[in-house]
């Protein structure tokens, strides 16, 4: 049982990463990606190989994914973001499509369908971080940095800029924002923090493939995000709890088909999404003061 | 300097599909007065705004401040040389605060920190409590924008081109839906930052205000420039007033 817990602690934090470093754009930039699965994949795919044919430990392996996943968010932001958002949302979709495309099918690097087996442990200044508690904390340790960063970044001028673009590009640009260059950093910072979720779930797993990098969980993370509340440091971390906590009290219910669960857990996604657009469309977290609506934890 | 030619416009025109919205329009801001521009709906008057601070490309014609083409430059880059505007519907920043609307308005950068130092600091915040003091948005400095009434709202647009430092205040409609109490705290504002330096051309419908608040009048018409000059001069013109309130010169 306790082994179940951590393994579900981990899970929360890797996705906490992920709701959190969309957050930063959905939330703050008011940027709809729908490719984030994208950049956790780049992120778990550039560590796993870093690891397995460089032997590189987490940080190097992390790092290399943060770049690679740095550098593809260019080039899907510079030509996307020159133009009003509706065409990002196409172009990410079509990110996700094209990436899901050449994670499947580039067998060298990928392994294709069947993925890549064998990833070592996560190796952190000499030690092996393979006891489940330590990469917990490893996996706690990074969302804290992460969390931090876009507190910072938030607060920041380029955060108050973000925001000024998200209310209103036009009267932005008047200010005097360059708001293509700085909508297209916003998706670079995400993104590159987005692969060490991706970092993380692979050595965690040692064992990744394609599945875990489809639209659907691209969706999923979005949910997370609208669940907890955009434009707020901590809402995205409730969505992960929520989101991932939900199948696991599922299977506590009497009666309940296992085979069902997926059906029934779409169900309640759909439902909850609804009821919060309805009364409360700040998420969970966003509403009820202003601190938590200005974007403060 | 009052008097020296800030911003000029030169034979502009820009058609839209088969309407000539400006049509070839010529005039000058000069440095230190209160410019504005009136006319009947669909005059042109926000189409020539929009020419001026790049957000939109005029057909043909040239368009320079302080001497210098601004022509074809992204509307960021014209605000960075000094040319703030405001719009009719104001496009506050509705989610962030009276606070954090002003600020984001003095930051020319948008990074990490701010160069300049401690001094360049200081004089932004400077600035931005001297925008909110003459606002007498002070007090609301923390509610959203959102949640403020009209007429703050309205200052709030004020507050942040006033902290932006720009030299050019280009004003959409400022005045529209004033009680007359703000509208008072409005003039006298404007006429305090002219006094200052400040260059302002304003669009504006309600004769009243332009009467009492211009230095010098264009006004419009189907895309024309059909007179300049001094309020007295354009508001007794009997043929202006006629097209203005809606008959045609015949």
């Amino acid at each position: 049982m306790f082994t179940y817990i951590v393994s579900l602690a981990i899970l929360i934090g890797i996705n906490a990463i992920l709701a959190v470093t969309l957050n930063f754009i959905l939330g703050y930039a008011g940027i709809f990606s729908l490719a984030h699965a994208i950049f956790f994949g780049i992120g778990a795919y550039t560590a796993a190989v870093a690891a397995m044919k460089f032997g590189a430990d987490f940080t190097v392996a992390t790092a290399a994914g943060m770049v690679l996943s740095g550098v593809i968010s260019l080039a899907l932001a510079l030509p996307a973001l020159r133009v009003r958002g509706e065409y990002f949302v196409a172009a990410s979709l079509g990110l996700q499509m094209l990436a899901l495309t050449v994670f499947s099918e580039w067998k060298s690097v990928t392994g294709g369908i069947g993925g890549l087996i064998g990833i070592p442990p996560a190796r952190l200044f000499g030690f092996d971080v393979s006891d489940p508690v330590l990469f917990l904390a490893l996996t706690l340790a990074c969302l804290a940095i992460i969390l931090l960063a876009i507190r910072a970044l938030v607060r920041s001028s380029f955060g108050r800029s973000l925001k000024a673009i998200r209310d209103d590009e036009t009267a932005a640009s008047a200010l005097g924002k360059n708001v293509a260059l700085l909508k297209t950093l916003a998706v670079v910072v995400s993104s590159s923090f987005a692969a060490v979720a991706g970092s993380l779930y692979a050595f965690y797993l040692s064992f990744i493939n394609v599945e875990s990098f489809v639209l659907e969980v691209s969706v999923q993370i979005i949910a997370m995000v609208i669940i907890g509340g955009t434009a707020t440091l901590l809402g995205p971390v409730i969505g992960a709890v929520i989101v991932l906590l939900l199948p696991a009290l599922l299977t506590y219910i009497p009666y309940l088909p296992p085979t069902e669960i997926g059906s029934i857990q779409q169900m309640i996604y759909g439902l909850a999404m609804v009821l919060l657009m309805i009364f409360r469309p700040s998420g969970l977290w966003g509403y009820g003061s202003d601190s938590r609506a200005r974007g403060e934890p | 300097m009052t008097g020296e030619i800030l911003f000029q416009a030169e034979h502009i025109s820009k058609t839209f599909g088969g309407l000539k919205a400006v049509d070839d329009v010529s005039f000058a801001l000069r440095a230190g007065i209160v410019t504005t521009l009136v006319g009947p709906n669909g005059a042109g008057k926000t189409t020539l705004f929009n020419a001026m601070t790049g957000h939109l490309v005029p057909d043909q014609g040239a368009v320079t401040f302080l001497g210098q083409s601004i022509l074809g430059l992204p509307h960021w880059r014209v605000a960075r040389l000094g040319v703030g505007r405001t719009f009719q519907d104001l496009k506050l920043f509705s989610h962030m605060t009276v606070e954090e609307n002003v600020t984001t308005a003095t930051e020319a950068g948008s990074w990490l920190w701010q160069t300049g130092g401690r001094a360049a600091q200081a004089e932004r915040t400077e600035r931005i409590a001297r925008a909110l003091d003459a606002t007498q948005l002070q007090r609301r400095r923390n509610a959203r924008a959102i949640d403020l009434s009209y007429a703050e709202r309205k200052f709030l647009s004020i507050a942040r081109i006033m902290a932006s430092g720009a030299r050019l205040w280009l004003l959409d409609e400022p005045a529209s839906g004033l009680d007359r109490g703000s509208y008072d705290r409005f003039v006298s504002l404007l006429r305090n930052e002219v006094k200052s330096g400040v260059t302002i051309c304003i669009i504006e419908h309600n004769l009243d205000i332009v009467q009492s608040i211009s230095d010098r009048i264009a006004f419009l018409d189907q895309g024309k420039l059909l007179a300049e000059g001094e309020p007295k001069q354009i508001l007794s013109d009997p043929a202006l007033a006629a097209i203005y309130f809606g008959e045609r010169a015949s």
